[in-house]
């Protein structure tokens, strides 16, 4: 059976040679996924969770499942940096033929790392009579976490698996809000104004006090864009559309904003601390930033989380955000522990604690009724059910090939704005060329 | 040399510059050690104070030693330095000792080829060098035309590359070639071999030397970055280096835990430095004159 | 049955003669391991980077494609070929910065503490401090000194009255920036290098002060003190014992340094990696950066190959144009 797998591969990476066609996975057969772990299995998970509480939590659910599995699998998580460190380490590791059992990924290295062929495809685990997910578990999943995992240039097949979910959300400062008098605000107009409002400037017109501070992203970007009501992508996947009327919107506002000195782009993780001390308006940023914000704050004060600014708020719209994780090819009993640990921790129970210790979204909606998180949420931390309502606008990035190239021409777009050093027009104009080139390379 | 009577503003204006240039060499340092004894508000406020106003906050080292496997770290350095050492001081003695006082056929020839690796610059050898590392992809030969070690991710990746270096090589000729001849004519005749000469003889007087190739050797171990970087990703068997830069992501803005585990980083080596300076700056010194 | 009696000569030379072959056996079983190691992980790899960069390599070894890789780089491929091109600049931008201010400001330190006796040693230990830490810890501590808002140098400006500035972030030209600040507009081409360069050559002065100084003051120290007393007594000012005596007698220290300097520059990768890893909007991204992205962040090391070999060309050409040109003017006491 062994044999077969790895000519299979082999053949598969000659044709990919030649071709230099996207090498189609032949997953595992449903007879793989269906057995059963015979001996205590090893495995390692690579991940990107560099601070606790975050990095605690995960290691004590993989604590958990190590002692309560029963099968002999032992989980073993490695911390390999920061998202792009992660993603360095496991091309190389690719490369070097020294991969683990499962990573920590976002869709888009996925869909890079797919191009070598090592990633196994999940459809078979999940929908494996023995081992799998029965229908009213998968409907439990929120569909966009499926979804997202789903690679159409792969023809559709599942090649990761929900597991640190998050969104994309805009924090206000309800202290700050107050205090200039200003309500807090639903459509991008009333956001441009109430940054204004809310900037303070001294005599000499230097600003003592900013409305908002917002770290450069890429993911930044595309949830802005739809929030306008623009798309990403063309439907066809081979341009992007962000480079539309919305992109350009979204530039020509952060221009404003930024030279008119009511908005700047802070150093790392910065933008926490002014927040937290009231030094700051707004910030946008990911919901797993709340227990930092919260440390971060010398005195406690008030905080509201919801959707970012909207051209329409009745139909919000947001960028899901977080990763998943991934599971390369090894042998089957290392793939179906790989597969266990996965199923595990999507399971409501650990879902839902997942949820409270670590900030990060539960993937099920029955989680949501849980106990322990309700009074969790309502006790000590109301910003997180505020989150939570939020993740039906949550809509999935571009997992194309090449999209991890995309979100630099994206970040050096929005740098090259910031600092006036293109005008908006020209910016996404040159961005979207330069997109649309990537895309076409790894076509 | 020393000029006469120097001017008086002359000496004012040299004890400027020496002052002037200690304190901006400092002052790094001087940053570094503040910043990890002031708490996580004190270090992010602005403007930044001079010296901790709310005590020496020395736990933000037992903090930042607990956030990552230091000691482990530490461990792989120190097993990695010391292989590397005392390997590359084997090969460089052997190699150096045969250029200074043996004679044999091709001498030139090989000279030459130590003198090419020396003038090779490591960004071309970088990726090649992973690639032997790396495990061969199923269906290919692991000998041609690339050798692959499958070493990525274990010691020996750290330790196998560094264990000639012509500079050693070079660094150590000089001094055997100083060894007066009529040491080697005595014990050629005490009917001394080689090896005994060398052993015997040679290297009880070029202990400095040694010292020095010892100390170079294991500095550049100690701070090696780009190497482990790029071949190792197991917490277990990363280097310190390596290491303080996977912690610059994990302390995220506790710039206090940051600088306390810059700090102690640095500080062996700077201990080894101000125990051994002596042979480094010889070292350096000699390499230095020749031009 | 003749017994063909061996003259004594013909009997020495055979001895020699088999002294001389175990002399050769013995020099080769000293030398192996040295040339093991050196041929197969500097002699090889190098030819080997040659082989990769002939091929299609993306993760997986691609089809043969000759010299394609390096003409795409050099011109063929647009995008590639204007990263390079732009990252040569920066690289020589940043040799240009760096190599004068770094050598003229350690000859004049060492020139000075050379006259001072008393205390050399402590300052000498101390000076070569920063050579001797590790680069990722001191540009951990130099990206936190130069921290927008919590860095200690925009306080220190400010004491001046100029604003805080952004130093590592700062993609503007220093040109710019400074005619900006009174008021005049530079053209585009102008722009100088970017403040984030020039905050990352400081970081590289510090660091290799001391080890020119050293170098410097061993050369200091072989000058005859009979040529000094000798043009003092024909009335020469310090400034001509300076300029005719002190700088032609220390030329090689200066030519070593210089060539020195130069390769390290050019390989430059640490600090770069640490304090701004190519940006902002990769004005600080040398050729060195290029190689290891190329390489690692993006997987293709056919390319990464090409430009690795790219690079060891230059500093090899341009290490031997140094010598054509400079050595000549070196001046060996």
């Amino acid at each position: 059976m062994r044999k077969l797998s790895m000519l299979a591969v082999t053949a598969l990476i000659f044709a990919a040679c030649a071709g230099g066609a996207p090498a189609t996975s032949q997953g595992p057969t449903s007879t793989e996924a269906d057995i059963d772990i015979t001996g205590p299995v090893s495995i390692t998970l690579w991940h990107a969770l560099t601070s606790d509480p975050q990095k605690g939590a995960l290691e004590a659910a993989v604590k958990k499942f190590n002692d309560t599995n029963g099968k002999g699998i032992t989980v073993t998580a490695v911390v390999q940096g920061n998202y792009t460190q992660l993603y360095q380490k496991t091309l190389g590791a690719i490369q070097a033929g020294a991969l683990p059992e499962l990573a920590h990924a976002y869709e888009s290295f996925v869909a890079d790392y797919t191009k070598a062929d090592v990633v196994v495809d999940l459809d078979a685990y999940v929908n494996s009579k023995k081992n799998g997910l029965d229908k009213a578990q998968q409907d439990d999943i929120y569909k966009p976490y499926f979804d997202t995992n789903r690679f159409a240039q792969y023809g559709n097949k599942l090649l990761s698996f929900p597991f640190t979910k998050s969104l994309f959300v805009m924090y206000q400062n309800d202290d700050v809000l107050k205090q200039a008098g200003v309500s807090a605000p639903k459509s991008w107009a009333d956001f441009e104004q109430a940054v204004m409002k809310t900037t303070v400037k001294d005599a000499s017109g230097k600003t003592t006090r900013y409305g908002w501070a917002q770290p450069l992203d890429a993911s930044n970007f595309n949830a802005w864009v739809l929030s306008m009501g623009g798309g990403l992508m063309a439907p066809d996947g081979k341009t992007v559309a962000w480079d539309g009327k919305e992109g350009l919107t979204t530039l020509q506002l952060m221009d404003r904003l930024w030279k008119g000195g009511y908005a700047y782009t802070p150093t790392g993780f910065d933008w926490q601390n002014d927040f937290a001390n009231s030094k700051l308006a707004f910030t946008m940023g990911s919901t797993s930033s709340r227990p930092f914000i919260a440390a971060a704050a010398k005195t406690p004060f008030s905080w509201t989380i919801g959707a970012p600014p909207q051209t329409d708020p009745t139909k919000a719209r947001t960028v899901m955000y977080g990763a998943n994780v991934a599971i390369f090819k090894s042998t089957p009993q290392k793939q179906l522990a790989s597969w266990l640990f996965v199923k595990w921790f999507s399971e409501k129970e650990q879902t839902a604690d997942w949820a409270t210790k670590s900030y990060y979204m539960t993937v099920r909606k029955s989680a949501a009724d849980d106990s322990a998180l309700k009074s969790y949420w309502s006790s000590k931390d109301p910003q997180g059910k505020q989150a939570f309502d939020v993740i039906a606008s949550s809509i999935p990035e571009p997992n194309v090939r090449g999209q991890q190239e995309i979100r630099d021409v994206i970040f050096d777009m929005l740098q090259k704005v910031t600092t006036g050093k293109a005008t908006p027009e020209q910016a996404i104009k040159d961005g979207g060329a330069k997109a649309n080139q990537i895309l076409k390379e790894n076509q | 040399m020393r000029p006469a009577r120097a001017r008086w503003s002359g000496s004012v204006g040299k004890h400027l510059v020496l002052i002037l240039t200690s304190v901006l060499v400092a002052y790094p340092f001087y940053f570094m050690l503040n910043t990890s004894l002031k708490s996580f508000f004190e270090a992010t406020t602005v403007p930044p104070t001079f010296f901790p106003t709310e005590g020496l906050r020395l736990d933000n080292y037992a903090e930042a030693w607990s956030k990552a496997p230091w000691p482990r770290y530490f461990a792989n350095t120190l097993l990695v330095a010391g292989a590397n050492t005392l390997g590359e001081l084997v090969t460089a003695v052997l190699a150096a000792y045969a250029f200074a006082r043996m004679q044999f056929r091709g001498k030139n020839v090989l000279f030459a080829l130590f003198l090419a690796t020396y003038m090779m610059p490591g960004e071309a050898t970088l990726i090649p060098n992973f690639v032997m590392m790396s495990k061969a992809p199923p269906g290919t030969n692991p000998l041609f035309p690339i050798p692959r070690l499958n070493l990525y991710d274990t010691y020996w990746a750290q330790i196998l590359p560094f264990l000639a270096s012509a500079f050693s090589v070079f660094l150590l000729r000089q001094q055997f070639l100083a060894v007066p001849q009529e040491l080697h004519d005595a014990a050629r005749i005490d009917g001394a071999g080689h090896v005994r000469f060398l052993w015997s003889i040679v290297l009880p007087i070029s202990v400095p030397a040694l010292v020095t190739v010892a100390i170079i050797s294991f500095y550049g171990s100690w701070n090696a970055f780009q190497w482990p970087l790029i071949v190792t990703s197991n917490p277990d068997i990363r280097p310190i280096q390596v290491g303080l830069n996977a912690f610059r992501a994990e302390a995220g803005s506790s710039y206090h835990l940051l600088m306390a585990a810059a700090a102690f980083c640095v500080a062996p080596i700077v201990l080894l430095y101000l125990v051994g300076q002596r042979y480094l700056v010889q070292g350096v010194a000699r390499t230095g004159i020749r031009g | 049955m003749s017994v063909r009696v061996i003259p004594i000569g013909e009997r020495r030379e055979l001895a020699s003669r088999r002294r001389a072959a175990v002399e050769n056996v013995s020099a080769y079983l000293f030398l192996l391991p040295a040339v093991v190691f050196i041929t197969v992980f500097k002699i090889l790899p190098a030819l080997y980077a040659i082989y990769i960069s002939f091929f299609k390599w993306d993760i997986i070894q691609g089809p043969f494609r000759g010299l394609a890789n390096y003409s795409d780089v050099l011109w063929a491929d647009e995008t590639r070929a204007s990263r390079f091109w732009q990252s040569l600049s920066t690289t020589f931008t940043y040799l240009v910065i760096t190599i004068p201010l770094e050598m003229g400001f350690a000859l004049i330190v060492a020139y000075v503490l050379f006259q001072k006796l008393r205390g050399r040693a402590i300052y000498r230990t101390l000076y070569y401090l920063p050579y001797v830490t590790s680069t990722v810890a001191a540009a951990a501590v130099f990206n936190w000194i130069y921290h927008p808002q919590y860095g200690t140098l925009n306080q220190l400006i400010g004491l001046f009255g100029i604003g805080p500035q952004r130093w590592l972030e700062e993609p503007d030209g220093v040109f710019t920036m400074i005619a900006s600040s009174i008021g005049a507009t530079l053209p585009a081409w102008s722009a100088g290098p970017s403040l984030a360069l020039v905050s990352v050559a400081g970081f590289s002065i510090w660091h290799f002060l001391g080890f020119q100084i050293l170098i410097f003051l061993g050369g200091l120290g072989n000058i005859p003190a009979e040529y000094y007393e000798a043009a003092k007594l024909d009335g020469a000012g310090n400034r001509l014992l300076f300029t005719r005596i002190t700088l032609p007698l220390l030329s090689p220290q200066i030519f070593f340094v210089f060539t020195i300097a130069c390769i390290g520059v050019l390989r430059a990768f640490n600090e770069f990696f640490v304090l701004t890893n190519g940006g902002p909007l990769d004005t600080t991204r040398t050729v060195s950066l290029l190689v290891f992205r190329t390489f690692f962040q993006q997987g293709q090391i056919g390319y990464g190959s090409a430009l690795g070999v790219i690079l060891t060309l230059i500093i090899l050409a341009f290490t031997l144009l140094q010598f054509r040109v400079l050595e000549r003017r070196v001046h060996y006491g």
